[in-house]
């Protein structure tokens, strides 16, 4: 199957400074993504790429088979909803019902009804110059757009910033919902992993304009496990394992192993009065980026 | 063709800002020359034989300009966000300019008969005909006003990609290249003696000439905007 997105070798300059450093990864066509890292690490750059907005200095994107740059056919199926986005505002205000009117006409498959009932949900107003909205109402504005367009390929960069959670949780609800119904290529880039993440299939993780985790978030989630107790104890049992992390209050000691553990090692733990806590895809790509810095090499997990 | 017609629309989204805006101010400086020309003994300089020519139709012209600028900067970015190619963009809007011009190169077209028939608005004000650019045939004055007016809105839009694409200093970089083009042409003409050939040229121009010639600049822009705006980052 062609791949929703096919970044490759991809890498951007500014003068001295690299914000992508040799990107390569897929996107499966019909998946939620997220794209993860820290501030600065170059998500939003790549989005921007992908979108065709900015321009590669080494390396290629294609979109559904075909590079986006000035591809009219492929720019169609996509929508890039970003939290800098800017609006247009003259002399005539510029207000929300024109900014859904221009998204109603670009797209053919524009649902009204999705429009509608968001519209409604997130209470934004429709007369209303988008220039004088909140943080939080430009954010709902976006997300309006971004589901009700039903483009082929979403792009969200940080679509709910000055959201509160409960606009949050109706984002995911929503998202997921048409989701279900209109399955498309949705690629979400987002600082909180934990919330979204029941969203999220895979995961691509970027710090300083490097992959350093592209994996399915199931994989993720399993794969590392915070192991507390008594120092004794704690060591014995994780003597041999990859250590990622490791804290010390008194006698008692909290490490994060690397690695899946089996049956015989819960048994063990529990014999030996340890608290096992699987971390959440949030401490994970923590974890991941804090060892990216620390000079550890890229580590893929299948 | 499906792509520019969308493009159109999405321009026009937020039409009063192009449709309306222009004659607002237009109407306005009307309406303030009206009221000047009203007061006993005020003319112009340009005024003579009891005639007076006010001259601010330039108004139009350089609000077109202002708002083209300002509109393609600002919505470019919206326009790419929503699947929409620079080269769409730029296209749709060149028709969105075409078409404004032509309507409104109408509207002034109207405009003078009414000027006529009401005797100048019953001060002998020329505001609408203006002296050979807009004297003609309606024909001929219709088609030097669209020619204008979309030279106008193009050089507008080429300003608004240089500023989007270069920032101000692309800005004032831009506006020294045309002032020195400007100066070499004057430095060139005093040089070669050549002020009797340029002052047979503009005394033997024709309107119709004019046209023409202001219409292949419109064109020049046209080109120099699209070769700005095809690696616009936004």
């Amino acid at each position: 199957m062609t791949p929703a997105i096919s970044v490759a070798g991809l890498t951007r300059r500014y003068g001295g400074q690299i914000a992508l450093d040799d990107v390569t990864f897929d996107v499966e066509p019909g998946s939620i993504t997220g794209l993860l890292g820290r501030n600065g690490a170059g998500k939003t750059t790549l989005l921007r790429i992908i979108a065709g907005h900015e321009f590669a200095s080494v390396g290629s994107v294609s979109i559904f088979g075909s590079p986006p740059v000035e591809n009219d056919k492929v720019l169609g199926k996509m929508v890039f909803i970003r939290e800098d986005q800017v609006y247009p505002c003259g002399g005539w205000a510029f207000r929300v019902r024109n900014a859904l009117q221009a998204a109603s006409w670009l797209y053919p498959n524009w649902d009204h009804d999705l429009a509608e009932t968001l519209i409604r949900d997130f209470g934004l107003p429709r007369g209303k110059a988008v220039q004088k909205l909140s943080r939080g109402m430009r954010s709902a504005l976006g997300i309006v757009i971004g589901l009700a367009s039903r483009a082929e390929l979403t792009l969200f960069d940080e679509p709910y910033a000055g959201l509160d959670p409960v606009a949050r949780q109706l984002f995911y609800d929503r998202m997921l919902a048409d989701y279900a119904e209109h399955p498309r290529t949705v690629l979400l880039s987002t600082h909180l992993i934990d919330e979204a993440a029941g969203l999220l299939e895979r995961v691509v993780v970027i710090d300083r304009g490097r992959v350093v985790l592209n994996a399915a978030a199931d994989d993720v989630r399993g794969t590392a496990t915070r192991v507390s107790g008594p120092t004794i104890a704690v060591t014995d049992f994780t003597a041999g394992r990859t250590v990622w992390d490791r804290r010390k209050f008194a006698s008692q000691e909290s490490v994060v192993i690397a690695g899946q553990l089996g049956d015989a090692a819960r048994a063990r733990a529990r014999a030996l009065y340890l608290d096992l806590e699987p971390l959440t895809l949030q401490q994970v790509v923590v974890h991941a980026t804090r060892m990216q810095e620390a000079g550890v090499r890229e580590r893929t997990i299948a | 063709m499906k792509t520019l017609m969308r493009v159109g629309r999405f321009y026009l989204a937020d039409w009063p800002e192009f449709v309306t805006l222009p004659w607002l101010i237009q109407g306005f400086v009307f309406a303030l020359d009206l009221v000047v020309f009203a007061v006993p003994h005020v003319t112009s300089p340009a005024s003579h034989g009891g005639m007076k020519y006010a001259g601010a139709l330039a108004t139009i012209y350089i609000v077109f300009s202002i708002v083209a600028g300002r509109s393609i900067s600002k919505r470019l970015p919206l326009a790419l966000a929503l699947g929409v190619s620079r080269r769409s963009f730029y296209t749709g809007t060149a028709l969105v300019a075409a078409a404004l011009a032509a309507a409104d190169g109408l509207v002034l077209t109207v405009l003078q008969p009414i000027e006529v028939a009401t005797g100048g608005w019953g001060m002998h004000l020329h505001f609408f005909r203006v002296p050979f650019l807009l004297d003609g045939p309606w024909y001929l004055t219709w088609l030097t006003s669209f020619v204008g007016l979309a030279l106008m809105f193009v050089y507008g839009m080429w300003c608004g990609l240089v500023y989007r694409r270069w920032n101000m200093f692309g800005v004032l970089t831009f506006a020294a290249i045309q002032m020195l083009a400007l100066a070499a042409g004057l430095i060139i003409a005093s040089r070669d003696n050549a002020w009797h050939g340029v002052g047979h040229f503009f005394t033997t121009l024709t309107i119709g000439g004019l046209t023409g010639a202001l219409a292949v600049i419109a064109v020049a822009v046209l080109a120099g905007g699209y070769a700005t705006i095809r690696r616009v980052t936004v």
